[in-house]
């Protein structure tokens, strides 16, 4: 057997520009890798997390940002789709004008006034210093306020004994839940949300997630080339999840 | 007064007795075989474990939920990494099983844990120090279509 | 000074326990009902991720509304020092106190995490008004305490003005919690607007008067002295008032909501094409409720008891229907997340008017609250002197006084 390692001039060329791509895209990790906290050391505010969402690139039919979200975080339902959990759904919306249908991922979108803490009696909702909003279980009494403040419909109670849960993503029942940004990920130096993978994986690359205090994150670099627009913005909420071409 | 003693001093050999601290590094009564089995001592002195892993853990969870820390030691994930039993066949055993680590103690001692409402009692899914980069698969097959179209264009043109 | 002679309720001891046995069946049905609900999970129930607040809480909000207007009786006497009241205003303060009770035990008994009631009770967020209702109901039911000590033992008689004028002050604070509760929902249409907290005040006026009435009534079946005419007429007027004032405040809320455009969309649903909630709205919280009490009631020249109890009657069946509206035909309404697009379709029915099917364990739940507020009522009369043996108008107790 013999292996040819002459380089063909044609070779040459796909591997140099090839090498190029592979540098185009290594920044994002580094830069991910730098945004990383050690694991012994506490959030802070100097870390922005959000996400934009390209409507355009959102593909009709593709439901690959919701699977890998039930995935990551265990969210297997009992097949009773009135009380089983939602942390990202896919809408199907048309513009009243234009009669336009898009579909868009719609997710807890990280307010930084956000109105589910606000009612919180027990203070279970919370908002993590960088940014996210999310629900302590151990303090959550499940009354529900927060679903009834929230505008985006984003929260789930869980409403059944459940015995599968992962590792990473404790839930049980009597508690309210939502989205977290993958906080474990976050948390453990993996600055990117299951979405966002799989979003990326299907080649989609409609979520962009990332820290904006960096600007070069996806999230920021997004954020500069299109203009994003928040849901219900007359409601002052200042959501971190953002969406453009809507 | 003599038989008032002899119920104090019984009752004192009951509550010293070495089946209240089950747990005393030898695997005596938890069926299957687990990492701690091989473990000298806990990420503290055995006798402060037995005592105090609440406190840890109480402390460290709302570290967790509330800073986002994250250390090993008094991470609730990593107690039941370290002390989740597998049968023969490698299968973890549920921690908060009859007979396992967390309920020979807590039967005993009567004090009912919530933790497994909630809480997964065997290590399940992604590990979460698990490695992920970003995969840009498809995205490279759409840069190498690319890559092939400036090829032929770059060869075509010689 | 006239005295006031209070007494125990005079009931034979077999009507009691029958009484007191039949009542706690059913608040043992509703703990069986709540405990099923907390170990199987709401699935159970008609609630769900769209309906997250259901017949429980139609329930509890009903009763703790009630719970302050029926302090009104006591405040007339106590706040505005109006003698006629005088002898009723401790039964009142009771009324409230059960109320209050059962309400919140129905709140308690229907969160997902019962057992952690002892953090709700420690651990507050300040900017929740839920969390400033905790404390308003606690308080409340300490303030209702003193003030029902003040009343009835002697020695610290004098303190019941001061008592009462405080206790006043804090239910008028209480209910304008318990309205901000919704008023505060910026997100959902039918909620966020500030008038939902004196809608509140002006409704728990009114069916704490009904129910005062309705509990004397029930009272004075088996022992007959408590209702002087006087009294009675008074009732009536207070009723009719009340009646007026909610009517006011109910087109005022709706108008307001017309003319916020955000709003308008929801308004439709509510006062045309809502299906049931429509119904549920026109049929039972106005005509019900609102209309036909202020028909019988203006109608029956005679003013005799039994239209004042046939209009207390519809009052009720409009309170519960009023609080179904506002309740859940609030959250049927979907909710409107974009402004330039309609939501063709979601998994998680975005795009749907959600339907409501209560079950038989809310249900459960919410009779044995009621159950027990009148458990409360009837062990506490029957214990404490609450019921003053004779009530009759100042004049005649004038005459009585100085024949002595």
């Amino acid at each position: 057997m013999t292996i040819d390692t002459k380089l063909s001039r044609r070779g040459f060329i796909v591997k140099s520009i090839s090498l190029l791509s592979t540098v185009y895209f290594i920044p994002d990790i580094i830069t991910s890798a730098q945004a990383a906290k050690p694991l012994n050391e506490e959030v802070n505010s100097d870390t922005k997390w959000a996400m934009s969402i390209d409507v355009d690139k959102c593909a009709k039919g593709c439901t690959a940002c919701v699977d890998a979200c039930v995935e990551e975080n265990g969210l297997y339902g009992f097949d009773r789709p009135e009380t089983d959990s939602q942390w990202i759904r896919k809408l199907t919306i048309k513009d009243i004008k234009t009669d336009k249908v898009k579909v868009v991922p719609m997710l807890c979108q990280h307010c930084e006034n956000p109105p589910c803490c606000d009612v919180c009696p027990t203070g279970a909702s919370f908002r993590r210093v960088d940014g996210i909003v999310m629900v302590n279980q151990h303090t959550c009494i499940g009354c529900r306020y927060c679903m009834m403040a929230c505008p985006f419909k984003a929260r789930s109670f869980v409403h059944e004994n459940l015995t599968e849960q992962v590792t990473t993503a404790p839930r049980g029942k009597g508690c309210v839940e939502s989205c977290n940004f993958c906080v474990n990920r976050i948390d453990h130096g993996i600055p990117t949300t299951a979405c966002e993978e799989a979003c990326m994986k299907e080649g989609h690359k409609a979520i962009s997630f990332g820290d904006l205090s960096d600007p070069n994150s996806r999230v920021s670099q997004a954020l500069k080339t299109k203009q994003n627009r928040r849901l219900r913005a007359d409601l002052s909420l200042k959501q971190r999840v953002t969406y453009s071409n809507i | 007064m003599y038989q008032l003693a002899i119920r104090l001093l019984l009752l004192i050999i009951f509550l010293i007795s070495p089946d209240i601290y089950s747990h005393d590094g030898i695997n005596h009564s938890i069926k299957g075989k687990s990492k701690a089995d091989d473990a000298t001592q806990c990420v503290e002195p055995t006798e402060i474990m037995q005592k105090e892993h609440f406190v840890f853990l109480y402390h460290q969870r709302d570290k967790t939920v509330i800073n986002g820390l994250r250390t090993k030691n008094h991470s609730f994930a990593n107690c039941i990494d370290c002390h989740v039993s597998y049968d023969e066949v490698g299968e973890p055993i549920p921690i908060n099983s009859e007979g396992q680590f967390c309920q020979t103690c807590h039967i005993q001692t009567a004090v009912n844990i919530d933790c497994f409402s909630c809480h997964a009692s065997v290590p399940r899914g992604r590990k979460p120090e698990a490695h992920i980069s970003l995969n840009y698969n498809h995205s490279h097959d759409h840069v190498s279509k690319e890559i092939e179209k400036l090829v032929s264009y770059v060869e075509g043109a010689k | 000074m006239e005295k006031i002679i209070f007494k125990k309720f005079q009931i034979e001891s077999k009507t009691f326990w029958m009484m007191f046995f039949g009542l706690g069946f059913v608040i043992l049905i509703g703990y069986l009902c709540s405990h099923y609900m907390e170990t199987e999970g709401h699935y159970v129930t008609g609630m769900n991720n769209q309906i997250v607040w259901g017949l429980p809480h139609i329930f509890a909000v009903l009763l703790i509304v009630i719970a302050s207007g029926v302090l009104n009786i006591a405040s007339i006497s106590s706040v505005f020092d109006k003698k006629l009241y005088k002898p009723l205003a401790p039964l009142s303060a009771l009324l409230a106190m059960a109320f209050l009770i059962s309400g919140l035990a129905i709140l308690v008994l229907d969160l997902g995490r019962p057992d952690r009631l002892i953090v709700a009770m420690t651990t507050y967020n300040f900017k929740s008004i839920f969390a400033w209702n905790i404390f308003l109901y606690s308080g409340f039911a300490g303030i209702l305490a003193i003030y029902i000590w003040t009343m009835l033992d002697r020695n610290v008689n004098k303190f019941s003005r001061p008592a009462g004028i405080f206790a006043f002050t804090w239910r008028i604070v209480l209910t304008t919690g318990t309205g901000s509760i919704f008023g505060f929902l910026i997100s959902r249409e039918a909620y966020g607007t500030a008038i939902l907290a004196p809608l509140f005040i002006i409704m728990s006026l009114l069916y704490g008067t009904v129910v005062y009435f309705l509990i004397v009534k029930a009272i004075n079946y088996f022992q007959k002295t408590l209702f002087s005419e006087e009294i009675l007429q008074n009732l009536r007027k207070l009723t009719l008032l009340f009646l007026f004032a909610n009517l006011y405040f109910l087109i005022l809320y709706h108008v307001t909501n017309l003319y916020i455009s955000k709003h308008l969309e929801f308004e439709k649903f509510i006062l045309l094409n809502g299906g049931v909630y429509t119904i549920a709205f026109w049929v039972g919280q106005v005509v019900i409720g609102l209309i036909l009490p202020l028909y019988i009631l203006f109608r029956d020249e005679n003013k005799s008891e039994s239209s004042l109890m046939s209009a207390t009657l519809l009052i009720l069946v409009g309170s519960f229907l009023a609080m179904y509206v506002i309740i859940i035909a609030g959250q049927a309404y979907p909710l409107k997340m974009f402004t330039n697009y309609e939501i063709l379709e979601s998994s998680f029915y975005d795009n749907v008017i959600h339907t409501y099917i209560p079950t038989i364990w809310e249900l459960g739940l919410g009779l044995g609250g009621v159950a027990l507020s009148l458990i409360i009522v009837l062990i506490g009369i029957a214990n404490l002197d609450f019921l003053p043996t004779v009530i009759k108008s100042p004049e005649a107790k004038k005459a009585v006084g100085s024949d002595s």
